[in-house]
């Protein structure tokens, strides 16, 4: 008896109300982001193909990827736009930001056109930076009436990749320049008044005072950036072409997704243990940036 | 009411996993093969990326068909050209294909071992002998025994050359190249005389190149893949000096058909193969080139030209078998090709199409001489893509000869590669 009156307050703590108001949230996260990953999770195990069910076949795929050069191409890649993108979007928007943090006549132009590349078509985008980057391009032409000659920015693997992260930068400034105005805004001014009474000149304010600020939202645009870069897909794709550069040595791991995955003859069994990869790469790398963070912060 | 915490989990779980258990359990049938009875119910229609510029032609055929057969009703579907196979696997994975669908040779192929398509040896048999022999039996697939898509519309075409870059070389502009031998000894030419500045070519050899010089493709059984022999080696080698000497645009290991053809289309490159619809082009985007613009007969070993195939096919899951094969006919027939033909350099798949005046009759334009040209030589003409041949086959074909161009590989390592790894792919699309 003690029991049953024990399990009916139970009950009474757990009204239903508190579930249909969470229900729509559920059924949602559920539908478009826990199936599908549940599905990919499924799907790496399996050898299906577009329009073949497919069976279970363990791990297979992933020892696969193991021989698969594609893969090793791919991750690289990858890894190298983390590299190459990650410091520069963590360092350079917050000095445009220090720019155009002034309140002078004519500064709002300034901060509009810096963000106008983020609110372009990557699409359109990148065909201009293909343009301006042809071996007949704007700044071929430029070059050579420097007389240093044409440059293949878009037919060698290396300077492709460089190209492609140089439109990468270039396209996120302005984002992350939003992003550290705001954190900017909360630094304390003086605290930047003490420190120029202390004898702190420009610099050293930057240093001791702005970067401490602002630390937290370094961390942030830090993570930010290195899962989008590892997951870079468009820009590499329009520079690159769709076989992923010459002899496709500029393919990233999403690149090789979208090409072992898609068409009537696409392998989803194979296409989803590299998406797991990729998973399971971005969880790394955000693990290590917070770990950063808070070895730093102690 | 309360509910039990225990159960919403087990809702929730069960909502999420159960789904996943309909993975795997695809239905290979092949559906019904009978197209006799009736012709009547509602069908669709999907095209292409044919609906900008040729909606009155399609809006007439359907209105002419739906009169012909009372009680039909077709609905038209036109997909852009961007990511079309995209769109058709996603349809056919989902069960929503249309009941007829626009289709390439090797898109048919994965749809018809998947049991996707109508089998018309089985459903249509008796509107075989309308179409030309080669164009129908294109849409055979090695490994299955049927024929899985009307032939429609053939294309072929060209090659242009820009005779102010040829005379420029110190080339006779009237004397294009019209033998492998001849064609690489202009491209080096006029890679010499213009340092390195004019490429004759912009696009690495595809498999269609390969065919066209003589190379064998796939073994006799369609089982594998064959194009690492000798005469394979030799083209490729012949590329790689082509590459080497500037003849052959630097960024071609990254081109695509489009982008080569802008190259043409600014003077950058002196040859680009083309049809007969990029006249029009020319005169409309490139009024300097199309001054200049130079015709010649595609350049083949075997004596017989490329050519491009296209087919309706019709869906073997489809409600209404009787209409959809009537309608997927209706709009291959002899009658509706012509009358699209006319509108679109096209040429008719169906038998003795291409005797008529329209495709032998000079009038003395570019246009005219071009279609003759064209259709002349589609008489013997070869689809050399196989239709097993994959995106993912052409891609790493593409990368080995990108290797081997580079110098990374020899041209016989490389080719040995591609055929190994096509092979791999061919075995896993089972």
């Amino acid at each position: 008896m003690a029991d049953l009156t024990a399990r009916s307050r139970v009950r009474r703590q757990l009204p239903t109300s508190p579930w249909l108001f969470a229900a729509p949230g559920l059924l949602v996260t559920g539908a478009f982001v826990l199936y599908p990953f549940l599905s990919t999770l499924h799907n790496s195990l399996t050898d299906r193909r577009t329009l073949i069910p497919g069976r279970f076949v363990g791990l297979a795929n992933f020892r696969e990827l193991l021989h698969d050069d594609m893969f090793w191409t791919g991750l690289r890649n990858s890894s190298l736009y983390v590299l190459g993108v990650v410091p520069a979007l963590v360092v350079l928007p917050l000095l445009l930001a220090l720019l155009v943090q002034k309140n002078i006549p004519g500064i709002t132009f300034f901060r509009s056109a810096f963000y106008t590349p983020v609110v372009a078509s990557i699409v359109v985008v990148g065909l201009i930076w293909v343009w301006l980057l042809d071996e007949r391009g704007l700044v071929n032409s430029l070059l050579e009436t420097l007389g240093i000659g044409r440059v293949g920015f878009l037919s060698d693997q290396w300077l492709l990749l460089l190209s492609a992260m140089a439109v990468t930068v270039w396209k996120g400034l302005g984002y992350y320049m939003i992003i550290y105005l705001a954190a900017l805004a909360n630094v304390p001014r003086e605290l930047h008044e003490a420190a120029a009474v202390d004898g702190a000149g420009p610099v050293r304010r930057f240093l001791n005072v702005t970067v401490p600020a602002v630390r937290s939202t370094m961390v942030l645009v830090a993570a930010l950036s290195s899962v989008a870069a590892f997951k870079v897909f468009s820009e590499v794709y329009l520079m690159a072409g769709p076989s992923g550069g010459p002899a496709g040595e500029d393919t990233t791991l999403v690149m090789l997704v979208q090409r072992t995955g898609t068409g009537l003859t696409g392998r989803l069994g194979y296409a989803s243990a590299l998406s797991v990869v990729v998973f399971a790469v971005t969880v790394v790398l955000m693990l290590l940036v917070l770990c950063a963070d808070r070895r730093d912060g102690t | 009411m309360p509910t039990s915490r225990r159960a919403f989990a087990a809702a929730a779980v069960a909502a999420l996993v159960l789904p996943l258990s309909a993975c795997g359990s695809g239905d290979d049938g092949g559906g019904s093969t009978d197209a006799s009875g009736k012709v009547e119910g509602d069908i669709t229609f999907q095209t292409w990326n044919l609906r900008a510029n040729f909606k009155p032609y399609f809006e007439g055929v359907i209105a002419d068909f739906e009169k012909k057969y009372p009680g039909t009703h077709v609905k038209w579907i036109d997909q852009p050209a961007e990511g079309y196979a995209d769109k058709i696997s996603a349809d056919a994975a989902g069960g929503t294909l249309p009941d007829v669908v626009n289709v390439s040779p090797d898109l048919v192929a994965p749809l018809a071992r998947a049991g996707l398509a109508l089998d018309l040896d089985k459903a249509a048999a008796r509107y075989k002998s309308e179409y030309l022999d080669g164009a129908w039996a294109s849409h055979r697939i090695p490994g299955t025994s049927g024929t899985y898509a009307f032939p429609w519309y053939l294309n072929t075409g060209p090659l242009f050359y820009n005779k102010s870059l040829f005379k420029k070389a110190g080339l006779d502009p009237e004397q294009p190249p019209k033998t492998y031998d001849e064609l690489f000894a202009d491209a080096l030419k006029v890679a010499r005389q213009s340092d390195g500045k004019v490429a004759t070519l912009a696009n690495v050899p595809t498999i269609e190149d390969f065919g066209r010089y003589g190379v064998e493709l796939m073994n006799q059984q369609g089982t594998g893949f064959a194009f690492d022999d000798a005469k394979g080696v030799e083209l490729l080698t012949k590329y790689k000096e082509l590459y080497d000497a500037k003849a052959l645009d630097p960024q071609a290991l990254t081109a695509t058909p489009e982008s080569s053809g802008k190259k043409f289309l600014t003077e950058a490159v002196a040859m680009n193969p083309g049809s007969a619809l990029d006249l029009g082009n020319f005169k409309k985007q490139a009024p300097n080139l199309y001054r200049n613009i130079g015709i010649t007969d595609q350049i083949t070993s075997t004596g017989h030209v490329n050519m491009y195939v296209m087919g309706v096919m019709v869906n073997s899951r489809t409600k209404h078998p009787p209409a959809a094969v009537a309608f997927a006919h209706y709009v291959t027939d002899a009658r509706n090709q012509m009358s699209f033909a006319k509108k679109v350099a096209i040429f008719p798949s169906t038998a003795g199409s291409l005797g008529d005046p329209y495709f032998t009759k000079e009038d003395g334009t570019d246009e005219t001489k071009v279609r003759i040209a064209a259709a002349k030589s589609l008489k013997n003409a070869v689809n050399y893509t196989p239709v097993l041949f994959s995106e993912q086959m052409k891609t790493a074909l593409r990368n080995e000869v990108a290797k081997a161009l580079q110098g990374k590989e020899s041209p016989k390592t490389a080719l040995d590669n591609a055929v190994k790894a096509c092979d791999r792919l061919l075995q896993q699309q089972g």
